[in-house]
């Protein structure tokens, strides 16, 4: 189970990564094209709605790479405080932060869903050249909260197995 | 009752000017019954968010550009149709046809238009005088919708993607050299810096709309109501008067900054006319059975 | 109740969470959530949604995983190196030697970002290991870093000044060219700081290589040739016209990558490690930033910032009396908030104030924008600190502490602005 999870986050995370190469390859073809209507060659002017599209890439870069990156301990946290607390309230408080996170991050993916879920019933479209509807970039957003809250309840699973803190994250000692 | 407004322009527009009297207005008719804190300059929801935040209850009222959901449906579109309304009585004439048919687009999201406030006509700026659409023809033009992207076209500009805070930088760098906006936003982001020429061709008044959350409306006392739709009417009619007074103000401020002002040749006039003509056809083609009833109604 | 005790409680509330070690993204999002819950009628997780799904699709937010990209690429390509010896014989009589690329270096990518993230992330991906790894005292690389990394704000372009300059209809050109001075005299600041310490306490720095003839000085220094490029490259194609500040971070990333396999040592793999790398941190750094989007809109909604400026502006002060407090204010809000949103929140109602009391508001918005280049650097909640924690895993506390001078050379710099506003509107008068 645990190998299958953090597959599936470091999945989530390279198609994060494949997002910002993508939005590399997009703005740099924009910017070619700027130069070739400069030099007057016959292509076309602007990839219609680039900016947006850059804009949808980036969220789901940031979503999809939230699990991956709290799971290798990539979020920044204190730990000046609990690094002093001894080792069996540490591991209290691993538990209780690890509880909270997920909460939060639980309510996040219930809403964010609700919010995708309405501009699907609404048909809400994107504002720029070409209309996008938003539900397809915003289901992203669902899917990396909601991986994020497992990624939490898994380690949680884990540190009450271990009976100490796994995840990273803190500073050094 | 307290309520919460975003709207997404900063408080020295006249649009967020008049939003605020509008507010004080209310505070002063309900006698604190209802109270609206006006939160300006996108500083409580991105301009794209406000619809939506209006139509879920997160506010219960807000302020956004009506043709930014155009996309939506044409019919919000219309008042930025280059050249279909140019002057002040066509933009009301449009309004009054327009008002009707989106109150019902709306109504199925929850929402109810209070008012609508036009934006000066839209002008053109470019370095050195256009005297003809041919003029235009190569220059770099800033294109942030499909309707402009094909006026680009038209004319044979080659439309560039500008978003809004890159204007400046971009006129400065050459990225691009000539715009269509209101002389209020030119004068506001201080368009002397970057561009020598505006031309008053009027192309269109895109307006503000201001809706509420049906809802939220409807829990509201009846004399709250009343009072609501009584400051809207005057909010409506003093937006109007501010935006034909800023027209004329933000001219001569322009004027003043070393812009030369033009009023468009007869060719030019000409030729965005046909393009105008143009635009509509390929519009009515694909439009929506509501945006088609708005344009038979104003063309009555 | 009242704002103030709303205000600490919610204080506490946020230590509370950052001491118990809830990551920093979650604890700011966590408060927000209790300030909307408690003292809003807001329906709390509809605008946790909308402000998540809105801020993380923004335009100008695109540069920033692009920017970190580059940075990544190059750290692992032999450019990074090369700079740091290219420049290491030219720097060998400054007392700091090249202590003064991290300042430098900063002042150089600010020119082409508009984040004071960004900035950090990139120059200090490959200045911290390169510096440390030459002996160079720690506290003083990450110092020199966090405090001239704010820089990306001040020198143009700058998100914050745009931002500024639409709330308040400002021109934004005549706010960048305002920029250009003040920026120029924190790095003189910064450098002078630098060269003083080094000065009087000698040991700090490690002793300098042997001491090269000019020529072959000039012979080390191609190997500059390839980061020039790619300065040059990035920076000609804003200034041209071809690329928007945006478009030129994409164009740096390409840029990095042909110049990277160009000089050898760089493989697809190393280009795969770069992009899983700028990802993770660039989510991180994003995470961070909604979650303080949605701490502001909670404070929009209950009104904090607002209720507070506006008590500041019943006080009838005098000009100089009011930036005093005004400073005051400023530092605290930004020890809890970022930097925009400070900005964003405060405005409407600072800025009739400041105006009625005769204040130059193109003045204002840099004096603003050092005060907020401040909140990048004080704990708990400042975004350098916590970008160089992604990059040195050290305590935000130890950050803090090296950061703290410059913190101090910012104050120095609202000072001598205060006192000399020449330095500020001398520039932008002169444009007509
Ligand atoms: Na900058
Ligand atoms: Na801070």
């Amino acid at each position: 189970m645990t190998l299958f999870l953090d597959r599936l986050y470091r999945a989530a995370a390279i198609i994060a990564a494949s997002c910002i190469g993508a939005i590399c390859l997009l703005i740099s073809a924009q910017v070619v094209l700027n130069a070739a209507t400069r030099a007057g060659l016959p292509l076309p002017a602007t990839i219609p709605s680039y900016a947006d599209f850059s804009g949808f890439l980036l969220a789901a870069a940031t979503f999809l790479a939230l699990p991956w990156t709290l799971r290798t301990g990539g979020h920044v946290r204190v730990s000046l405080v609990t690094r002093m607390l001894p080792r069996r309230t540490a591991f209290v408080v691993e538990l209780a932060v690890l509880v909270l996170g997920a909460s939060f991050a639980g309510y996040a993916t219930y809403y964010a869903a609700l919010l995708a879920y309405e501009s699907h019933a609404f048909g809400d479209l994107s504002r720029g050249i070409v209309p996008v509807p938003l539900w397809v970039p915003q289901v992203f957003m669902v899917a990396g909260l909601a991986l994020l809250t497992v990624a939490l309840l898994h380690s949680f699973a884990q540190t009450w197995a271990a009976r100490a803190p796994v995840l990273g994250g803190g500073e050094e000692a | 009752q307290s309520w919460d407004m975003p709207t997404p322009y900063g408080d020295a527009t006249f649009h967020t000017q008049n939003v605020s009297q509008f507010a004080e207005d209310l505070r002063t008719a309900t006698e604190g019954g209802l109270d609206i804190t006006v939160h300006s300059a996108g500083s409580l929801f991105p301009h794209g968010e406000i619809k939506n935040a209006v139509r879920s209850g997160q506010v219960q009222i807000g302020e956004f550009l009506l043709s930014q959901i155009s996309n939506e449906d044409a019919a919000y579109g219309l008042d930025s149709q280059p050249f279909l309304a140019t002057s002040y009585e066509e933009a009301r004439s449009l309004w009054d046809a327009q008002k009707p048919v989106i109150s019902e687009l709306l109504a199925e999201e929850g929402l109810m238009p209070l008012f609508s406030v036009p934006w000066p006509a839209q002008g053109l700026y470019t370095n050195g005088e256009i005297e003809a659409a041919s003029d235009l023809e190569g220059l770099r033009f800033r294109a942030y919708n499909a309707q402009l992207e094909e006026f680009a076209a038209l004319t044979g500009a080659a439309p560039v993607q500008v978003e809004a805070p890159d204007i400046p930088q971009a006129f400065a760098t050459g990225q691009v050299e000539a715009m269509m906006t209101s002389p209020s936003t030119g004068a506001n982001s201080s368009a002397w810096d970057f561009v020598t020429h505006y031309g008053q061709v009027d192309a269109w008044l895109p307006k503000n709309i201001i809706v509420v959350n049906e809802r939220a409306f409807r829990r509201l006392p009846e004399e709250t109501q009343q009072a609501i739709m009584e400051a809207a009417e005057a909010a409506e009619a003093r937006g109007w008067e501010m935006s034909m007074e800023e027209t004329e103000a933000k001219t001569v401020e322009l004027e003043q900054n070393g812009m030369t002002i033009y009023a468009p040749s007869d060719q030019l006039r000409e030729d965005l006319q046909a393009i105008g003509e143009d635009m509509l056809e390929t519009l009515e083609a694909s439009a929506s059975d509501e945006a088609k009833a708005i344009l038979s109604d104003y063309r009555e | 109740m009242d704002l103030v005790l709303i205000g600490l409680v919610l204080l506490v509330l946020l230590f509370a969470c950052l001491a118990a070690g809830i990551w920093v993204a979650m604890a700011l999002g966590g408060v927000a959530l209790m300030a909307l819950l408690l003292f809003s009628n807001a329906p709390a997780g509809l605008v946790l949604a909308t402000t998540f799904w809105g801020h993380s699709h923004s335009w100008s937010l695109t540069a920033l995983p692009l920017f970190i990209l580059m940075g990544e690429i190059l750290l692992r390509s032999r450019l990074s190196r090369d700079m740091f010896s290219g420049l290491a014989p030219w720097l060998g009589r400054l007392p700091g030697r090249l202590l003064h690329v991290n300042v430098l270096g900063c002042a150089i990518f600010a020119a082409v970002s508009g984040s004071s993230a960004a900035t950090a992330a990139t120059i200090g991906r490959m200045s911290v290991p390169e510096l440390e790894g030459r002996g160079y005292p720690q506290s003083l690389v990450i110092g020199t870093l966090a405090g001239s990394a704010t820089l990306g704000l001040l020198i143009p372009p700058s998100i914050i000044l745009i931002v500024y300059g639409v709330a308040t209809e400002q021109s934004i050109a005549r706010l960048f060219v305002a920029g250009l001075l003040p920026g120029l005299m924190l790095v003189g600041l910064f450098s002078a700081y630098v060269a003083a310490r080094s000065w009087l306490n000698p040991d700090l720095i490690p002793a300098r290589g042997e001491r090269l003839p000019y020529l072959a000085r000039l012979k080390a220094s191609r190997s500059l040739i390839p980061v020039a490029l790619l300065i040059g490259g990035v920076i000609g194609s804003i200034y041209t016209g071809l690329a928007s500040p945006t478009d030129a971070a994409a164009l740096g990333v390409v840029l990095a990558t042909i110049l990277a396999f160009a000089t050898g040592g760089f493989s697809w793999r190393l280009l795969g490690e770069a992009m899983m790398a700028a990802t993770r941190t660039s989510a991180m750094i994003a995470f961070i930033l909604l979650g303080a989007a949605f701490l502001a809109v909670a404070m929009g909604f209950t009104g904090i910032p607002r209720g507070l400026a506006a008590q500041i502006g019943a006080m009838g002060l005098s000009p100089y009396a009011l930036l005093a407090v005004l400073t005051l204010f400023f530092i605290v809000l930004g020890c809890f908030l970022d930097g925009i949103s400070v900005v964003v929140l405060t405005t409407s109602i600072i800025l009739p104030m400041v105006e009625a009391v005769g204040i130059d508001p193109l003045w204002f918005g840099i004096y603003l924008v050092i005060v907020v280049e401040m909140s990048q650097i004080t704990p708990p909640v400042g975004f350098n600190l916590f970008v160089i924690q992604g990059l040195t895993g050290l305590n935000i506390l130890r950050i803090a502490r090296a950061a703290f001078p410059f913190f101090l050379l910012l104050l120095v710099g609202v000072a001598l602005i205060t006192v000399f506003p020449g330095i500020v509107t001398i520039l932008p008068n002169a444009m007509g």
